[in-house]
């Protein structure tokens, strides 16, 4: 954390290298957790690339002593996703038509997977948004639960029970997904 | 009740930390709650069924171009910020006039540090010196000349650190090496598009002054500079992948990953810097 704070602030005077170290730490989380919220590749690509810039936009008016830049970043990721959310006329798309890339070679792994994030996108879809966030950024950030705590202005325990929840309601949601997807 | 349901709460949370963060198994977290088993378990399945599900990555040609796009970026506000806030300049100045003097009462240290290896005690100042380097070379080509001078800094610092066993460290210098060659593809970009706006000036007639003649005269004899950067470029590159492989032949089993990845980010980032020069 230490490492990241003198990185942050070394991003702050505009060193390109603190900067960049951040931007590929972030990246591909960033990505994912984008992804898996709107669940459209193309649309999942560009807003990426618009969270970094707005983090380099705004990089000045960061203060560590708030919150962490990890959860500075995800909470600018989260504004973008709700923007976008808002100004769509319908519900983010249901289904993949654009298939997301996964990092694995074998074409029946790929085709499970694929049918695994489909199934969970469905099932997500379906939790309270509460629940939905705490999901994305667990799974997708892998963020510790203390700046879970901090982006969602919520306490710790107030967050596991959520955690707990979430899971408890996925758990139901995914072998109903299973079935309709069998049926 | 509430309190039991808190403390079961914790208890998955806990769970949750060892299968998400540091990978451990579904049976590693059960083991340590027996009692909970019954419950924990089909919890933890569809925990670690949906970290399966996330695991999506970008795609490599988006991952290229964002990260050029956003370097690009990065460039542009920083060029912006640094040129005309006359109090930013004056507070830069005291800082290096600052920087100097501890440089001038300290020369025999700092001398020692610039010869020094990333697991000795005098490698901060070593990466400071070089920081303040970066600092005070403003032109794109003159940085990136010096990105490649510390790439090849990188790369002793990994060949010493393999040969020492010290996997952890050369790992990170690695990540270094691969972050420096980076900056030199971006800068590359820059010098290449600043070299082809010279060009299509000097495609207009008459330069105003004879001044402007011999600046113009030297720029297309050296071919702008960009001829120098990719000589450069290409010797560093042979001789680090050399240099790299050799050390393979003879390193500990132990860092002989990080050996590979070095040399795999060493190939990639001069033939990535090279190709935006030679575009």
């Amino acid at each position: 954390m230490q490492d990241e704070q003198s990185l942050v602030q070394r991003a702050q005077q505009l060193d390109q290298e603190a900067f960049t170290q951040l931007y590929e730490r972030y990246f591909n989380k960033i990505y994912r957790y984008v992804a898996l919220k709107i669940g459209n590749q193309a649309e999942a690509e560009d807003m990426t690339q618009q969270v970094f810039l707005k983090a380099l936009q705004s990089i000045s008016s960061y203060k560590w002593r708030d919150i962490p830049f990890s959860a500075w970043l995800y909470r600018i990721a989260h504004n973008q996703v709700v923007d976008y959310l808002r100004k769509k006329t319908r519900q983010p798309t249901m289904s993949l038509n654009e298939s997301l890339a996964i990092s694995e070679s074998n074409p029946q792994q790929t085709a499970e997977h694929k049918l695994g994030i489909e199934q969970l996108l469905l099932a997500t879809r379906r939790l309270t948004p509460a629940q939905q966030e705490v999901i994305s950024l667990r799974f997708t950030g892998e963020l510790p639960i203390a700046q879970v705590a901090k982006i969602m202005g919520k306490s710790e325990g107030a967050v596991k029970a959520l955690q707990h929840s979430a899971i408890v309601a996925l758990r139901k949601l995914l072998v109903v997904v299973y079935d309709d997807k069998k049926g | 009740m509430i309190k039991r349901d808190r403390e079961f709460d914790n208890i998955l949370n806990e769970c949750l930390e060892r299968l998400l963060v540091r990978d451990e198994t579904i049976e590693q977290c059960l083991a340590g709650h027996p009692e909970l088993a019954d419950t924990l378990k089909p919890l933890l399945q569809t925990a670690a069924a949906a970290k399966k599900a996330t695991n999506i990555e970008p795609r490599p040609e988006f991952r290229d171009r964002a990260r050029y796009q956003f370097r690009s970026a990065l460039q542009e506000v920083a060029s912006k910020k640094s040129r005309p806030i006359f109090s930013w300049r004056f507070r830069w100045a005291t800082a290096v006039t600052t920087v100097l003097i501890l440089l001038l009462a300290n020369g025999g240290m700092v001398a020692a540090a610039m010869g020094s290896m990333p697991d000795e005690p005098l490698y901060p100042v070593k990466l400071a010196v070089e920081q303040l380097q970066l600092n005070l070379t403003t032109s794109p080509l003159d940085k990136a000349k010096l990105y490649a001078e510390l790439s090849d800094r990188r790369v002793t610092e990994i060949i010493h650190l393999a040969q020492e066993g010290k996997a952890g460290l050369a790992e990170v210098v690695t990540q270094r090496l691969d972050n420096q060659l980076a900056m030199i593809a971006s800068l590359a970009i820059t010098i290449t598009r600043q070299e082809e706006s010279r060009v299509l000036e000097g495609a207009l007639p008459v330069p105003a002054t004879d001044m402007d003649v011999k600046e113009s005269q030297e720029f297309h004899q050296t071919g702008g500079g960009g001829d120098d950067l990719s000589q450069l470029l290409e010797q560093y590159a042979a001789s680090h992948s050399a240099d790299l492989n050799h050390a393979l032949e003879t390193a500990p089993e132990g860092v002989k990953p990080v050996l590979l990845q070095a040399i795999e980010v060493s190939l990639a980032g001069y033939e990535k810097a090279l190709n935006a020069l030679s575009e």
